[in-house]
């Protein structure tokens, strides 16, 4: 027996329970504060994993309830698909094992240690059991069990089993399907940045799509917090695909396990199974690399081969993994889910195109809240999540804060003392990292762990939304200013007038060529409305002349053009410019005159469009509007010709069967496409007359 | 120069205000926006006129014209002014700047926004106008100086009956009070026997004085400013130093507010650099307490703080210090980075003021008793 062999036996027979005590602080159960979150933290990411996966829109309701001292009873209860009877004992009794090997994908489950850990530390501290219940559809009862947890063999141990009708305590009504779990545990309940509430929050920010209710109630049952987190779409967050791994990032130990269970009989075959992003011209080239014969049989490869072989997968050029295994939660559902929980005047979001790093995909989506009930001095509040799950602890250490720190907020509009740090002012920002496998830097999985290309994502993302800020509080400034012009000579002049003449006994002068000496300019205003009745998002833009002379200009303006929205009510006519860009050409407009302009969009609900910006083309400036730069509109519209050029591509390929076979010279055109692109803004949004702007 | 301050007939008064209004109306009427100019308020603009020996405001200008929210409000607010005084001129009445502050409130957009506001604004046309505000029929909510010493004065009471007082003898301890209008419709500077007038800061030490009897030993009347002195103190101080040419001495604080106070007494306050003239005292001279006496006396002393360094370093740059003398000062109460009040001559006593202090110090400008 080897040395190594015998270390890990021997460490198996640490009972699991010591190693529970000695670990728990990476566990998340070191304080009695921090246990009852994480408990319902396992239980809640369980909750929305399975809704995810059986695509239902999740209902979960978390009851914590005080019992003596220092012991809260904790009960969620979801809408969920339910467990198998003979699925239960796995479930919970898992115990520190991995998810599947292969499975790489996005979960949130990846990211505790299971719900295994909230049984084991209910009954280390309490001695007691837990009470599961739970409704599959096809079952006609449900299954209730107590489970422990045998910590010598590390599996469940069930007592207690029956089946019964299961009746909601809340709606009186029985369940068709859904999972409870009630245990509990030595925790206490703390209120305010850390707590469960704050958990629930967050977690009901990035999960637009799920209801969740929360109720705390003291020993004698009276409540001391509660809240509730209506879903604010019936969107389910897309189905990622599972993919096999990528040879960047692959260790390997990995790689030694993989070839020791291999089936494939050639070396190219076996890399093309399994892993992503290795066409035949791929494979070939990796074990030219690694001076493997491309015959050789993957059970018979030796260690230092397989050492060679990693070392390849790092040399040998390779397309980026597939990113339909990431899901992002997307712009406007982000506004929702912010909206959902903080009240404020302005929210700009930005979703990134998905990258690759060390052959990990992930995606960064940022989304920034300003204004409203937001508190104006102290620093922003930041809210970190990884996968659809929010990161409590350690904000400092990780490397989402570290990015939002790196950039200079001043010049966007944000209190920043010393010119670098957490901004202050009435703000929130939210990071999401959704990634196939997020780097943390400790087991506690608390903070996200440095990495160049997840770190410039981040200060990327940063600087679109704060290219939104900027342009929201130059636009409040710039509208404030005009409704102080417009008080002056609508109400001002006229009473100075008025009262001038009284006093004097004569007669009131005639005020327009005064307006215009004081005016002296093109003021716009635009105003985004819901109209009920015909169910269609407007926007009403007024151009008011106060110059000397004539004036003809060309308006344009954006608005959220997509697959769902239309723009069904536009009188004015005019042409579409651009993606998501109409313009429209105005009558001469007269000195002293005005003109308004109107259109409608369907396919939105109200409040999903607060903010536009207006352009136009013409001589000399109009206060509310931005200069259309041509060059930035020409940079679009080539891109966006590309872009359906290869959505072309793709369309054909698919449809000849030949997807998944790119030929090297596809790929080599595919990879300059990509380049093309990134350097170009990517979402669309806040660029446009913007350039002095980019950094 | 004349001793009574000009007063105009109701219709001057009226034309004055009327000529603001027609700057407006005529500029209206040739299309451009309203103004009214104005001489630059601040102490960039004030300098020295030889002839009357005060300072006054320079020629700057500044023009508050109808192009910004807040200056087009400004005008709006001087035309109700402007028929708010018409008003009380025809009816006789009179109001507190205070009370003005209050009626804006009918006046819609042409409302103060502070008091402090509508205060400025009187005072802007009376620079305009050239005009008293007591013509305006607008009178100060600031409470006048009390005085105490030999003096007698003729004031007019409210049933318009002239009543005769001497200031030691038909008052009490907290000695005469000098009302808003101390003009001559109002208040006769009658007789005295004294030999010079002593204006103090505060009221700790006129007190001491009154009850160590100093008024009456050094042949004196005492004047308690009560801080930065208001308009009627200050004039009523340059009137007894015209009509009695009896020297007028400060006894202030050593720090640089203090300075300030008798900047306004001697040589006029900056708000007021109109109606210097009527208000300064050119003869007037500081006593103490000067930077020099903390080290001559070894008086207790505070630190400066930074807002007094920072009113000191302005000082340094007011026209109105810029004489060797204070200059001098100045930079020894820098260069010690100390100050001191009146009362810290207490350390020696209660008497140590009127039994050493002041005899010196007046000595020393040649007053004697």
């Amino acid at each position: 027996m080897s040395e190594a062999e015998e270390i890990s036996r021997k460490q198996k027979q640490v009972s699991i329970s010591e190693f529970f005590e000695k670990n728990k602080h990476f566990l998340g159960f070191d304080t009695l504060q921090r246990s009852i979150i994480t408990a319902v933290k396992e239980s809640v990411d369980n909750s929305l994993d399975a809704c995810e996966e059986a695509r239902i829109l999740p209902d979960i309701r978390v009851e914590i309830q005080r019992t003596q001292n220092d012991e809260l009873k904790l009960i969620t209860q979801d809408n969920g698909p339910g467990i198998p009877r003979d699925a239960i004992e796995n479930v919970f009794g898992k115990f520190l094992l991995g998810s599947r090997f292969h499975a790489i994908r996005q979960t949130r489950g990846q990211q505790g240690i299971g719900i295994t850990g909230v049984v084991m530390y209910s009954q280390l501290t309490t001695g007691s059991k837990t009470n599961v219940v739970s409704k599959i559809k096809k079952d006609s009862s449900a299954v209730i069990v107590e489970l422990g947890i045998d910590t010598k063999k590390n599996k469940a141990i069930k007592t207690g089993e029956r089946r019964e009708a299961w009746i909601d305590g809340l709606t009186s009504e029985e369940v068709v399907q859904g999972l409870r779990i009630e245990t509990v545990m030595k925790a206490k309940y703390q209120r305010g940045k850390k707590s469960v509430y704050q958990y629930l929050r967050m977690t009901s920010i990035v999960n637009p799509h799920a209801t969740i209710s929360l109720v705390v109630s003291d020993k004698n049952g009276d409540v001391i917090e509660q809240g509730k987190w209506i879903r604010t779409t019936n969107k389910l967050p897309r189905v990622v695909r599972e993919i096999r791994p990528h040879p960047k990032g692959v260790h390997l130990g990995t790689l030694q396990r993989l070839l020791r269970d291999a089936e494939e009989r050639r070396m190219t075959s076996f890399l093309q199974k399994n892993f992503s992003s290795v066409p035949p011209s791929a494979s070939k080239r990796i074990l030219g690399a690694a001076q493997i014969e491309e015959s050789r049989t993957p059970k018979r490869i030796r260690a230092e081969e397989s050492q060679q072989l990693v070392k390849a997968f790092q040399t040998v050029p390779l397309r980026d993994p597939p990113t339909d295994c990431l899901s992002p939660i997307e712009d406007l559902l982000i506004k929702k889910g912010l909206s959902k929980a903080i009240d404020s005047r302005f929210a700009s979001t930005v979703t990134r195109k998905p990258r690759a790093t060390q052959g990990n995909p992930f995606q960064i989506e940022v989304g920034l809240v300003f204004g409203g009930d937001l508190q104006t001095d102290g620093p922003i509040e930041i809210l970190r999540f990884a996968n659809r799950v929010p990161l409590m602890y350690q904000q400092g250490g990780c490397l989402l804060t570290k990015a939002l720190e790196s950039v200079n907020w001043k010049s966007y509009g944000l209190d920043q003392p010393g010119g670098n740090g957490i901004p202050k002012g009435p703000a929130a920002i939210l990071i999401h990292l959704a990634s196939t496998n997020v780097q943390f830097t400790s087991e506690a999985k608390e903070a996200v762990s440095y990495d160049e290309e997840v770190f410039d994502e981040i200060r990327k993302a940063m600087l679109e939304v704060g290219r939104g800020l900027k342009n929201h509080l130059k636009k409040s400034s710039q509208r404030k200013k005009a409704k102080e012009k417009f008080e002056l000579v609508n109400i001002i002049l006229p009473e100075i007038s008025k009262k001038s003449s009284e006093l004097l006994d004569r007669e009131e002068p005639d005020l327009s060529p005064v307006i215009t000496q004081i005016m002296n300019a093109v003021f716009l205003e635009e105003e985004l409305y819901w109209d009920k009745k015909e169910r269609l998002a407007m926007c009403c833009i007024t151009v008011h002349n106060y110059t000397a002379r004539a004036r003809a200009y060309t308006i344009l303006a954006k608005w959220p053009e997509g697959p769902d929205t239309s723009m069904s009510f536009n009188p004015t006519g005019g042409r579409k410019e651009a993606g998501g860009l109409w313009a429209w050409r105005l009558d001469t407009l007269n000195p002293g005159s005005s003109t308004v302009l109107e259109f409608g969009i369907s396919g939105l609900s109200k409040g999903d469009w607060n903010e536009t910006d207006v352009f136009f083309r013409g001589n000399g400036e109009i206060i509310g509007a931005t200069k259309m730069d041509e060059k930035l509109l020409d940079e679009q519209r080539k891109t966006e010709a590309l872009e359906a050029a290869m959505e072309e591509v793709r369309i054909r390929e698919e449809a000849s069967g030949v997807g998944n076979l790119i030929s090297d010279s596809e790929e080599g055109s595919k990879t300059s496409l990509d380049r093309s692109e990134e350097s170009l803004p990517t979402t669309g949004s806040e660029w446009f007359g913007l350039a002095g702007d980019n950094q | 120069m004349s001793d009574e301050a000009p007063r105009r007939s109701k219709d001057q008064v009226i034309d004055e205000l009327h000529n603001v209004a027609a700057e407006m109306h005529d500029r209206m009427q040739k299309g451009s926006p309203p103004r009214m100019t104005l001489p630059v308020r601040s102490k960039s603009n004030i300098s020295f006129d030889n002839r009357l020996g005060v300072f006054k405001y320079g020629k700057s200008k500044t023009i508050r014209d109808a192009t910004s929210l807040g200056s087009a409000r400004q005008l709006l607010r001087t035309l109700h002014i402007t028929e708010f005084i018409e008003e009380m001129i025809d009816s006789g009445k009179s109001s507190t700047l205070r009370e003005m502050y209050y009626i804006s409130e009918g006046w819609g957009h042409g409302k103060f926004g502070s008091q402090n506001e509508s205060n400025n604004l009187a005072e802007d046309l009376e620079i305009v106008t050239k005009c008293l505000r007591e013509d305006f029929k607008l009178r100060p909510e600031e409470d006048g100086a009390r005085i105490i010493g030999n003096i007698t004065l003729e004031e007019r009471n409210r049933r318009g009956e002239w009543m005769r007082i001497n200031c030691r003898d038909d008052v009490g301890d907290s000695g005469y009070g000098v009302p808003y209008n101390v003009e001559s419709e109002k208040l006769k500077l009658v007789d005295e026997d004294i030999d010079f007038v002593m204006a103090i800061e505060t009221g700790g030490m006129f007190d001491r004085l009154v009850e160590n009897g100093f008024d009456e030993e050094s042949r004196c009347a005492l004047i308690h400013l009560k801080g930065q002195p208001a308009r009627s103190t200050r004039r009523i101080m340059k009137r007894m130093s015209d009509e009695w040419k009896k020297p007028i001495v400060v006894f202030a604080d050593c720090d640089p507010w203090s300075f300030r106070i008798f900047a306004s007494i001697a040589y006029g306050a900056i708000k007021t650099a109109h109606i210097s003239e009527y208000l300064a005292t050119k003869e007037a001279s500081y006593l103490g307490i000067t930077a020099d006496d903390i080290l001559a006396y070894d008086l207790p002393s505070d630190d400066l703080t930074k807002q007094d360094v920072n009113a000191l370093t302005a000082e340094l740059s007011d026209p109105r210090f810029s004489t060797g003398w204070w200059q001098e000062q100045i930079g020894l109460m820098q260069e010690i980075g100390k100050k001191a009040e009146q009362q810290s001559l207490a350390k020696y006593g209660l008497d140590f003021v009127t039994d050493t202090y002041l005899p010196e110090k007046l000595a020393s400008m040649g007053i004697t008793y």
